[in-house]
Order: structure tokens, then C-alpha cells, then sequence
């Protein structure tokens, strides 16, 4: 653990840290967002990879970040539009909806990749490129950390204050989680439970969506098929462990980041660890979590249920 | 009652199509059949698509016959397998090594077919392995990447700690340390065989520790672990295909092991009807299995010849690789 003494050794540690939670991070808001207003978006993990997808075509076919940025959120809401009609304006059950979005999702974008791609799928997309901020990436290790970074880590810090700000200060807020706990009084005060929850399910894809943009605008600038890799998964993990709280979902998502960064770079230093152990321990946290906060901390308790007005 | 007819009905009609194949059988009892049972889809880019391309490559220059079950589950491998067996297949295959045991089990009911193991691990009587030599051409890309490395610190990126790819490894790590006895080989397994994240991750820390050329050994992840090294503008190392075309800047050299190629060989070999139940290991002597691709321009001539005088002395026998 020497390492965590040198201050550059120091500085690429927190820094792979990072960039590794960023993408579980956005999806994990988003998730909170979505099961706050009720519905359980497991397809996180399909939003992540359309995002991508989406990002990727336009930075190819725009040539510019920006265009790419656009096209990742706007295939993200597709995503999420199909799940708001199945599991909202449907009812279909929202677990096997948003399973299904994730086996839709590794189909066809691995099948438009190859069209629209094709032989140029390993050259180099344009990207954001890192912004130092004056004055405050001067700070030693924390600065070059967290104020050199590009735009979209720099939207992630807006977007998690942003998200815990709208859920809990304003009435918007109220209103999401009126309807995830109880539909019925939400209804009874004149809004829209349908509403609300297509609306929460769109942002959420279009968060988890970002996620998918950071990893081919900022971190790979490549598109390869499933890049998600299950990082729509351990997101859902963390906003368990976060205790459906956006900031709570953000120090689980840096957590298990930093816990990815250890198991790359102790194996090196002690190799003798199993590097499995250090794979295993977002899944036991969130285990754990549930345990040690049992009956403390509920999930939304109006959650995966379709709300019928005037049904029991 | 009515399901229960029902059920009797497919009963035989899967009897009279079972009887139908098997007379379908008889009448091409002279032509070589084949059948490979894959444990995932033919299109996967990777490991299963290869083999299917293989069988496919082996009928046409061949001219054998040739079946395939897709996406078995370890469960039905066995079921699979014996089907094959019974339905007259001269060769059997079991694509991966998983199918280890259930081939063993199912090879002993069917002693005068004979069973193929891909990366299996104990052939025997009517059943053969096939896998390559890892060590051999990670201990030529080894050697390569130390004698062009400027730091003497080179990285080795796996996803999971199997046997092939564990081997792999300790070949590129001899290879470096006999270029450079002074060198030092980091290596890392990232748990993942398709997160290009981790990959690159795994691939800037070890160019942060001072790395300069890394080979990884994932499938997907790949991607990821060259685009650090491009980014970092260091060197590094493809693998199954001649990547340079791919990273023209960024790769010195590639390890391909080609199924493809690999299934034609073994399946000529078995067609002359001279299969026999020991282990056939790829390496550098069959060069239409296991070679090495097309080098950087950064690599000067010499030291393009020592890989070569390097390659046969490992054909002769005279460098040991694990």
C-alpha cells in the first residue's frame, strides 16, 4: 500500500478511481430517480450501452463530441421510452420490461454497430478533452484529481447536487416521491401518477445514457460491442447501498471505483491477494447494506406495482 | 387425456424424424461427417464463431460433412455429443474446454467414433485435445517487446487467471526477462473479458508504473488496453489477428493462434485417418496455426532476424519457453 504515500502514485490511483465510477455513477442517479417515482429500471444496463452506441455514431458522423453527446442521450431515451410504455402505460411487469430492453439493447446495437461502423469500429472517436479549472487544480493530488477533468465529469458534479436538490427541496421532488411510496394520495392531490413516472423513467435512460457517452467521449473514444460490461448492474448495486439517495448512490459508486483501482493496482504491489477478492466486494457491500440497514431504510414501498386508479 | 395423445404424437413423430436422419445417414455412410457441439452463438466475433468458420473452412477444402449445435448448455453437452456419435459421426467435437468431462463420459459409449477436444486438457484412447503452444509465442512476443522496450518494464493484461492464458503470460515474461535480464514484466488480471473500461485502466496503471509495451489477452477488452497504450504513445502487443491493421501505431508485432486454420489441420489429419488420442499443441512449426503477424515499422532489421533465428531455435527445441 506504499503507493497511497507518493504523491503522482497517488494522484493516477484516485484519478483510475474516477473514471471508473463516472459511468455507474450517472446510472446509478438515474436509477434513484426512476425508483423513487416507483418504477424498478433495471434496464440501466441496456440505457448505458444505447448511450454509447448512440455516442459513438454521432461522434462518427458529426466528427464533433457535441454531436455525439446528443445522439447517446436521444438513443438512451428510445431506451426509455420503450420501457415508460411497457412497464408505466402498460403495466407489464417492470423487472422483466427492463430485462428485456438489456437483451434488446446488446442485439441491436452490436448489429447497427457493424453496419454503421463497420471496418472503421477500432479508429480513435473524437472525444471532450480534459479543462484544467484555474486556481482550483493547483490544489495538490485533489486537484489534478478531480479539476482536470473533461466537461462530462464536470456535468457529473452538477448532475448529483442537481438531482438531490430537485428530490428533496422542491415539490417536483414531493410529487416523485409521493408516487413511489403512495400513489393513491398522490393521485388524490391531482397529479398525474402515469405522468410523473414516464417523465422519471425517460430521465433516468437519459442519465444512464450519459454514463454510456462518458465511456466512449471521454474515457475509450472506441465502440465495441457490450462495452457496458455490466456496469448497469453494479449501478443498481449502488443505489441499494446509497439507500435510493443520490448522494448516497455517489459515494457507493466512488466506492466500488475505488475498490476496481485497489484490485488493478495491489497486484502489482501484493500479488499474492486473489484478485477475485477485490471483484467480489461491491456485491458483498451491497449485501451487507442491505442487512445492516434492514428495517431502517425501505425501498420506495409503491415500487414495481402498477398503479390502477381506483384498484386496491 | 388430450395432452397425453398429444405428447404420444410427438413421441413418434420424433421417432419417424430420427428414423428418417439415420436412413439419411446410411445412404452418406461413405462421405466424412463431422459435427461440433459449440457452447455459445456463431456469431460472437470470438471463440465460437471461429470454430463455426473452421468447420465451415474444412468442408469447403475438404470436402467433408459437417453439423453444429449452438449455445449448448454444459448440462446438454453430453446429450448433445452422444447424439452425434449415434447418428454415425465419424468426429465428434467438443469446442472448449469445458467439455472435458462430458466428452470423456460420452466417449467411452462410443469407442469407434472419435472426440476432439478444443483447449481440452487430457486427451486418451478415442480422444484427442487441441489447443496451442501459448507459451511459445508469448515467449517470441516477449523477447521482441523487451529488446524494443525502453523503460526494461513490460505488462501482460489477462482477464481470468485459466491455465492457457496463465501460460501465456509466464511465456511473454521468460521471453522479456531473456532479452533483458534486467527487465520486469507487471502483470494484471482485470476479471472481465469485455470491459474496455478496465482494460484501458489496467493498461495505463501499468504504463504509469513505467511499462512501455503491453500485451493483453483479453477478447473484447483488448480494445481498451490498446487504446491506452495509443494514447500513452507506448507500444504494445495483438493477439489471434495481425492487429497492426487495426493500431498501425501502436502495435510492434501479433500473436496469432488461428482456430480456424487449426480445425482444417486437425480435421485433415483426422480425415487420412490418423487421429490419434494424445494432445495436438500448435505452435510455431505449424505456421498456418500458430505465427507471428506483421512487424512495426519501428522494429529494426536485426533484430526482425533474431526473432526469426529465435523462432526456429524454438522449432529445434533448443530455447525452453515455459
Amino acid at each position: 500500500m506504499d503507493f497511497l504515500l507518493d504523491t503522482q502514485a497517488l494522484t493516477d490511483f484516485l484519478s483510475t478511481s474516477l473514471r471508473l465510477s463516472i459511468p455507474i455513477i450517472f446510472a446509478a442517479v438515474g436509477g434513484v430517480l426512476a425508483e423513487r417515482a416507483g418504477v424498478f429500471n433495471i434496464s440501466l444496463e441496456g440505457c448505458i450501452l444505447a448511450g454509447a452506441f448512440g455516442a459513438a455514431v454521432g461522434a462518427f458522423l458529426s466528427g464533433t463530441p457535441v454531436g455525439g453527446l446528443f445522439l447517446g442521450i436521444a438513443v438512451a431515451a428510445c431506451a426509455g421510452m420503450i420501457l415508460a410504455g411497457l412497464a408505466v402505460g402498460l403495466g407489464i411487469n417492470q423487472l422483466v420490461a427492463g430485462i428485456a430492453i438489456n437483451i434488446l439493447m446488446i442485439g441491436m446495437t452490436s448489429y447497427l454497430a457493424r453496419l454503421i461502423l463497420g471496418a472503421d469500429a477500432t479508429s480513435t472517436l473524437p472525444g471532450f478533452h480534459p479543462i484544467a479549472i484555474p486556481g482550483l487544480s493547483a490544489i495538490p493530488v485533489l486537484g489534478p484529481v478531480l479539476f482536470k477533468q473533461d466537461f462530462l465529469t464536470y456535468l457529473m458534479y452538477v448532475t448529483v447536487p442537481l438531482a438531490w436538490w430537485l428530490l428533496y427541496k422542491t415539490p417536483w421532488g414531493l410529487n416523485i416521491r409521493a408516487i413511489g411510496d403512495f400513489p393513491v394520495a398522490a393521485d388524490s392531490a391531482g397529479i398525474s401518477v402515469p405522468g410523473v413516472r414516464v417523465a422519471c423513467v425517460m430521465a433516468s435512460c437519459m442519465l444512464a445514457g450519459l454514463g454510456g457517452c462518458y465511456l466512449v467521449l471521454s474515457q475509450v473514444f472506441v465502440f465495441t460491442e457490450h462495452m457496458s460490461a455490466g456496469k448497469g448492474f453494479i449501478a443498481l448495486a449502488a443505489l441499494i447501498l446509497g439507500r435510493w439517495n443520490p448522494v448516497g448512490a455517489l459515494l457507493a459508486c466512488v466506492f466500488f471505483g475505488l475498490t476496481d483501482a485497489l484490485q488493478l493496482r495491489l497486484q502489482f504491489n501484493s500479488p499474492e491477494v486473489p484478485y477475485q477478492l477485490f471483484s467480489m466486494v461491491p456485491f458483498v457491500a451491497s449485501f451487507l447494506a442491505l442487512v445492516l440497514f434492514a428495517g431502517k431504510v425501505r425501498p420506495p414501498s409503491a415500487i414495481g406495482k402498477k398503479y390502477v386508479r381506483g384498484g386496491k | 387425456m388430450f395432452l397425453r395423445s398429444f405428447r404420444l404424437t410427438g413421441l413418434l413423430l420424433a421417432t419417424l424424424v430420427a428414423a428418417m436422419v439415420a436412413s439419411l445417414g446410411t445412404a452418406w455412410a461413405n462421405e466424412f461427417k463431422v459435427a461440433i457441439v459449440l457452447p455459445g452463438i456463431i456469431t460472437d466475433k470470438s471463440f465460437n464463431q471461429a470454430g463455426y468458420e473452421g468447420m465451415k473452412r474444412a468442408s469447403d477444402k475438404l470436402g467433408i460433412e459437417f453439423a453444429f449445435s449452438e449455445k449448448t448448455a454444459q448440462p446438454d453437452q453430453p446429450q448433445a455429443l452422444s447424439d452425434y456419435a449415434r447418428r454415425g459421426y465419424d468426429v465428434v467435437i467438443g469446442h472448449g474446454g469445458e467439455f472435458q468431462e462430458s466428452v470423456e463420459r460420452v466417449a467411452k459409449r462410443f469407442p469407434d467414433t472419435r472426440f476432439i477436444i478444443v483447449n481440452g486438457t487430457k486427451p486418451g484412447g478415442n480422444v484427442s485435445t487441441m489447443s496451442f503452444d501459448f507459451p511459445a509465442l508469448g515467449y517470441v512476443m516477449g523477447y521482441l517487446s523487451g529488446k524494443m522496450s525502453e523503460s526494461g518494464k513490460g505488462g501482460y493484461i489477462g482477464a481470468q487467471k485459466l491455465k492457457f492464458y496463465v501460460e501465456l503470460g509466464e511465456g511473454f515474461t521468460k521471453g522479456f526477462k531473456d532479452a533483458r535480464p534486467d527487465g520486469e514484466v507487471f502483470t494484471a488480471w482485470t476479471n472481465d473479458w469485455d470491459d474496455v473500461a478496465k482494460g484501458k485502466e489496467a493498461a495505463l496503471n501499468q504504463i504509469s508504473q513505467g511499462a512501455d509495451v503491453i500485451f493483453p489477452s483479453m477478447d473484447n477488452a483488448v480494445v481498451g488496453s490498446l487504446q491506452g497504450a495509443k494514447e500513452q504513445k507506448k507500444k504494445a502487443i495483438g493477439i489471434y489477428y495481425d492487429a497492426i491493421a487495426d493500431w498501425p501505431d501502436t502495435v510492434l508485432q501479433s500473436a496469432i493462434f488461428d482456430l480456424r486454420n487449426a480445425l482444417v489441420t486437425i480435421l485433415s489429419t483426422a480425415k487420412d485417418g490418423k487421429l490419434e488420442g494424445k494432445a495436438y499443441i500448435y505452435g510455431l512449426e505449424t505456421p498456418e496455426a500458430a505465427r507471428i503477424g506483421t512487424y512495426h515499422a519501428s522494429v529494426p532489421e536485426d533484430l526482425q532476424k533474431e526473432v526469426s533465428g529465435l523462432i526456429d531455435d524454438i522449432k529445434a527445441g533448443k530455447i525452453k519457453t515455459r
